[in-house]
């Protein structure tokens, strides 16, 4: 197929993922101010996208990743809008940022990777994305640092949170594999809120939804269990956007 | 106290946040957005944006506060 050249200020498509049915939806935002969510369907696979300026997401993307308020503003809207499609269809997610110059060059790419698409919307039909998160409650040390100076102090210190920090409770690895008996797969959660103060774990579970009522019990016997020692944090449910 | 938050809808956390819990819930959103989602290779996608360095960025950014706190600890103990 020979793709048209483009013109320098047509807009560009920006892709929220692809699933196999194409039901009608009705989409509030998207991922640029008044751009609507379109779909384009080639024989057993739908695209969901919108179009955006070329600007924006094609020459200025890689800037516009690094400056935080414009990074936040768009990862809120990409998700809000993937979520809500996701609500309606089992969706793939496609990778924050992917962008095609054009209908025409993203319709070869789900032809070219049809198989590998179709293989993994059956993999993941009936599944949903938990992000799980242990923060240790602070406490004072159970029997307090001896030192005879501030120097002694800190270094009593900081001895305890390097202990913390290479050592995982064997109460998290237990809890860790209870998830994972529970979940249909499981993934190492993002690196961005690793630096979280008192984050002891955390983790990214695909959960199928007809197992929810066990994943929520089982949740809610280590919070009791727990009670003292940890927080912990359950998100979701997000789309599979680990596992796919 | 522990406290059990299971979000019905991600879209909960994004509802106007209270004192302390926009960081988290941000930090959530790009945790699961960035570097994740299928990747569609080949010549004709213009850009799949490089994420990696964002995430030592943010990374950087949120553990400053900490990493300065240490810095000073250690070298108010070495001096």
């Amino acid at each position: 197929m020979k793709s048209k050249p483009r013109a320098n200020n047509d807009p560009l498509i920006y892709l929220y993922g692809i699933s196999a049915k194409n039901p009608e939806v009705k989409i509030t935002g998207s991922i640029h101010g008044k751009s609507a969510v379109e779909t384009l369907q080639d024989s057993e696979l739908t695209a969901w996208f919108s179009r955006v300026p070329e600007k924006e997401f094609g020459e200025n993307l890689a800037s516009n990743m690094e400056n935080l308020e414009w990074l936040s503003a768009a990862s809120v809207s990409h998700q809000r809008t993937v979520s809500q499609i996701s609500d309606a269809v089992t969706l793939l997610p496609a990778r924050f940022g992917t962008v095609f110059n054009s209908e025409e060059s993203l319709l070869q790419h789900m032809r070219a990777e049809k198989k590998k698409l179709s293989d993994t919307l059956t993999r993941i039909e009936g599944t949903e994305e938990w992000g799980i998160k242990l923060f240790l409650n602070p406490s004072p040390p159970a029997s307090p640092i001896e030192a005879v100076s501030g120097r002694d102090y800190l270094r009593a210190k900081a001895m305890v949170q390097v202990k913390k920090r290479t050592e995982l409770d064997p109460d998290v690895v237990e809890f860790a594999r209870e998830l994972q008996a529970i979940a249909a797969d499981s993934a190492p959660a993002g690196k961005v809120s690793s630096g979280q103060s008192n984050l002891e774990w955390q983790a990214s579970f695909l959960v199928r939804k007809k197992d929810r009522p066990k994943w929520d019990q089982m949740l809610k016997r280590y919070a009791t269990r727990w009670a003292d020692r940890r927080e912990i944090q359950c998100t979701g449910p997000w789309p599979p956007y680990s596992f796919v | 106290m522990t406290t059990l938050t299971t979000q019905t809808k991600a879209e909960a956390i994004l509802a106007p946040a209270h004192s302390g819990e926009e960081e988290a819930s941000l930090l959530d959103i790009l945790d699961h957005v960035l570097n994740a989602g299928i990747v569609l290779h080949g010549s004709l996608v213009i850009s799949v944006a490089g994420v990696d360095l964002i995430y030592l960025g943010l990374n950087a950014i949120l553990t400053s506060v900490e990493t300065a706190m240490k810095h000073i600890e250690q070298h108010s103990v070495s001096s």
